[in-house]
């Protein structure tokens, strides 16, 4: 299947968690206990059982006759290009990104390292020590492989969610940008298969537990394209040179006439 | 063999089971942690047990690598203290490389042998204070996991390669050194060439 994309309109979200509900139904996720925190946060946070939430945040505005800014967002993953979870983890499968452009986990070879829990530059797998596991948005993997969309976007009560082939969500999204005189994110160059548009009334800043700046983080380069490597070149390299330093030197044998003792092949 | 008059006795009992646990354990995680990062070397997480067993394998010989660590580094300290004539014997790599005259008479231990205790102490410090962040990620800060992850990688590259330099000398490369860690005693003509001045302060003692 071609490659795909969702597109969050948040000028459209009305928070009616509809999403959350359909995410946790088709992926029969477990409900989680949750206190009245003061405010419309609930579930407080995205969890080995939650994988998508409407985030609110309530803001005070400087428009006296809009007191209150009230923005609303779908988090989840957002499905990375060059996903920094999939290249920072140890076991093949656990985390596989998919010709459709969807990053799915795979409990089966998950072994509970974090690795991708640290690389994730929006914070979105979450660990289960009970399980021992990691768990996120698969992009409804298993439903977008058989011609449908997502479960959060068939259960969308407004076209908030958008699910399409790549070129047709990023032309929808151009224009949708310009009909609203909003803006899009990521907008640093980051690419993702999860985009949305930001209104015109809010700024990307605003939003809570959203990276401004999302990238593969620096020290994952380093350690993947530098130190990795090199490990092989330094003990390739030492061992070759100590191969070819033998041959040509042969060993340093104690010359000691008349002393006995020692298993020089020791 | 003891009772030869010919041999003599350079490293006791606990060094050597010390010096043994620390390679060992150093060894059995270096080698899960290429497993683990290596995904074309899968045969390594299948001889160990596969990927989650090799990560409670790599976890716990981290941990006893970081216990001997607490053993080592007070055992050999003062015998690993740089002394006058050391720098000059790093130039001529104590003759081990290449022929060398003059060289200053090396100790129990040569002045190579000390940069690699050294480099053993700061980057297995350093390895197992990064291993600890990583195992506990989510108890820190994520950039301090992140900084973990990337210092764990270069640690090993240094001690892995160091490694191969310290096991190729104490081994074909000087026949009769893998003794002293093997049984504790070398011929008294091996430590003429190795160890001239403990030698020397070996026999001024008697």
């Amino acid at each position: 299947m071609a490659e795909h994309m969702m597109l969050i309109d948040l000028t459209k979200c009305t928070g009616c968690r509809a999403c959350q509900v359909a995410c946790k139904e088709w992926n029969s996720l477990r409900a989680e206990k949750t206190v009245f925190n003061g405010t419309y946060q609930n579930p407080p946070d995205l969890s080995y059982d939650t994988w998508t939430l409407v985030r609110f945040d309530e803001m005070k505005s400087k428009d006296r006759l809009k007191k209150v800014k009230w923005l609303l967002r779908k988090e989840g993953c957002m499905h990375c290009e060059d996903a920094p979870c999939v290249q920072a983890c140890p076991s093949p499968g656990a985390l596989v990104k998919t010709p459709e452009g969807a990053v799915v986990h795979n409990p089966k070879y998950c072994i509970g390292c974090k690795a991708c829990v640290v690389a994730c530059p929006f914070d979105i797998p979450r660990y289960s020590p009970k399980d021992e596991k990691i768990a996120k948005c698969t992009l409804c993997y298993d439903r977008i492989t058989e011609g449908k969309v997502p479960a959060c976007v068939e259960a969308c009560t407004t076209g908030c969610l958008e699910f399409g082939p790549k070129e047709d969500i990023l032309a929808r999204a151009m224009a949708r940008v310009k009909e609203v005189n909003g803006s899009l994110y990521p907008n640093n160059g980051y690419k993702t298969h999860v985009m949305y548009i930001i209104p015109d009334y809010a700024r990307i800043e605003e939003y809570s537990h959203l990276n401004p700046d999302p990238r593969v983080p620096a020290t994952e380069l380093w350690w993947k394209n530098l130190f990795k490597p090199l490990t092989l070149i330094g003990m390739g390299g030492v061992a070759g040179l100590a191969v070819l330093h033998y041959l040509i030197k042969g060993p340093h044998k104690v010359e000691d006439k008349g002393t006995e003792g020692g298993d020089n092949n020791a | 063999m003891h009772s030869n008059v010919d041999m003599v006795k350079l490293t006791d009992v606990p060094e050597r089971i010390t010096h043994w646990i620390l390679a060992g354990s150093f060894l059995v995680a270096l080698v899960t942690g290429l497993g683990l990062m290596y995904h074309h070397w899968s045969v390594i997480p299948t001889i160990f047990g596969g990927y989650y067993a090799s990560k409670w394998i790599h976890i716990f010989s981290g941990l006893m690598f970081g216990l001997s660590l607490v053993v080592a580094i007070p055992m050999w300290w003062k015998d690993c203290l740089f002394v006058e004539g050391d720098g000059k014997w790093i130039m001529k790599a104590g003759g081990y490389l290449w022929e060398a005259e003059d060289l200053p008479p090396a100790g129990k231990f040569n002045a190579g042998q000390k940069v690699f205790y050294w480099f053993v102490v700061a980057f297995g410090i350093l390895l197992v204070a990064t291993g600890l962040v990583m195992a506990n990620a989510l108890v820190f800060p994520v950039v301090l996991a992140r900084w973990a992850f990337m210092l764990h990688a270069m640690s090993v590259f240094v001690l892995a390669s160091f490694l191969m330099v310290h096991i190729y000398l104490g081994t074909i490369g000087n026949p009769g050194t893998i003794q002293a860690m093997l049984y504790g005693w070398v011929t008294r003509a091996w430590a003429r060439v190795h160890c001239p001045k403990w030698l020397e302060e070996k026999m001024d003692n008697i």
